[in-house]
């Protein structure tokens, strides 16, 4: 049985109250928002965004009609929520990594067992601005049309962070 | 490598250059290592970045997020019957309902206490059945601010409260109790939004969930008012 089968079922019975079935929901995904509310928010933000996430995906869980995996819907509530959250945090409390030397520097202390980890890890490190955009470009698929509407930006804006993040990454990644 | 290109590989990957671009650019990555290299790697990148695993968060957070999940909820506003009218003053005149009035508190206070509306009970007499935990219906901020405006709304609670204290000796002191713990829930309930979006301002989903509540409220003491009236 396959992840999306077993969301499939669970989705069924959470929308019918199902506590058990949502938990099981919660934890096949947490992971995976926890990643995007670090990257979208500060990380010290994430445990609650994460929790205000999981609570109005149960909310709306009635809403969702299947047309897609599961996990691909919860990821567009999961964004949405956050970049309100961090609208309404404004811009000083963002973390602000924009040191790209800080990032160069960490970049030796990083392992590397696979090269989806050590993405991960380099995605921590990039600047505010590319981070975000690659999480929502290349993590999680949107176009730059609607990173443009979502964070304010000129598209041309968006299409040069990420192509600044893919080259920060490259970088580290190469060390 | 040429800085020229390379500044176009993002957009070569994402298949975003126009045909003359991608010509060019394909001729250089024909005679260029570099280029192709970093090609290939942000190619990998690309590549990999949807899948990634993502990391646990720094502590279970199950147990609170389950506790939350029956709170209260917003209750769908039916456009065709605005719970809260600013221009009209509650009335002493009986309920046209069909129930009767211990009914109707009934169900005034299983909507204000359950939440996430399990019955909708209307004063015209009619029950609908509303999804559990539903999303809020569509509604305006201008709906939102002519229907709850603070002002009105306190206007209006002042009046019923005071109906409620004048008839109460009318009511069965069960009920009178029940009502007193259900006006104690929301009005926690009502304290603790705004409280959040003090902290979330633009948040749209604590606004509603503070109307929500205002309205809970209103719609508990106008049955409460419209019981002592029919006996009275």
């Amino acid at each position: 049985m396959t992840q999306a089968d077993l969301d499939r079922d669970d989705v069924q019975l959470a929308s019918a109250g199902d506590h058990d079935a949502f938990e099981r929901l919660y934890r096949r995904h947490v992971a995976r928002v926890t990643s995007l509310a670090r990257w979208l928010l500060d990380a010290g933000e994430a445990d609650d965004a994460v929790q205000e996430v999981f609570i109005r995906v149960w909310q709306k869980l009635h809403t969702f009609a299947g047309q897609s995996a599961f996990g691909t819907w919860l990821h567009r509530v999961a964004v949405n929520l956050l970049l309100r959250r961090r609208q309404s945090l404004g811009s000083s409390r963002r973390r602000q990594v924009n040191d790209e030397v800080q990032m160069l520097a960490a970049a030796g202390a990083s392992e590397r067992p696979d090269l989806r980890v050590a993405i991960e890890r380099a995605v921590d490190l990039l600047p505010a601005g590319a981070r975000e955009v690659f999480v929502l470009h290349d993590m999680e698929g949107y176009k730059h049309d609607e990173i443009a509407e979502m964070l304010a930006v000129d598209p041309g804006t968006s299409r040069s962070q990420l192509h600044r993040a893919r080259l920060l990454l490259r970088q580290q990644l190469a060390t | 490598m040429s800085d020229r290109f390379t500044a176009q590989l993002s957009a070569y990957i994402d298949g975003e250059l126009d045909d003359l671009s991608r010509a060019r650019l394909e001729s250089h990555l024909a005679e260029c290592l570099d280029c192709t290299r970093t090609v290939a790697e942000l190619r990998a990148i690309v590549a990999a970045a949807p899948d990634y695993r993502g990391r646990e968060p720094s502590r279970d957070l199950w147990n609170d997020i389950e506790r939350r999940l029956d709170e209260p909820e917003v209750v769908p506003i039916n456009p065709s019957r605005p719970a809260v009218q600013p221009s009209s003053r509650p009335t002493m005149q009986p309920s046209r309902s069909r129930f009767g009035w211990r009914e109707l508190i009934a169900a005034s206070i299983v909507m204000a206490a359950v939440g996430g509306g399990a019955v909708w009970v209307a004063l015209d007499g009619t029950v609908r059945e509303v999804p559990t935990a539903a999303a809020p219906a569509p509604i305006t901020a201008e709906q939102q601010n002519v229907e709850f405006a603070d002002r009105e709304y306190d206007a209006a609670i002042q009046d019923l409260e005071l109906l409620l204290a004048r008839g109460q000796n009318r009511l069965d002191s069960a009920t009178i109790r029940t009502i007193e713990q259900s006006l104690s829930k929301i009005d926690e309930a009502i304290i603790e939004a705004r409280a959040a979006v003090q902290r979330d301002p633009a948040n749209a989903y604590l606004s509603r969930q503070i109307a929500a509540n205002m309205r809970r409220k209103l719609n508990l003491l106008r049955v409460a008012t419209q019981a002592i009236a029919a006996r009275t």
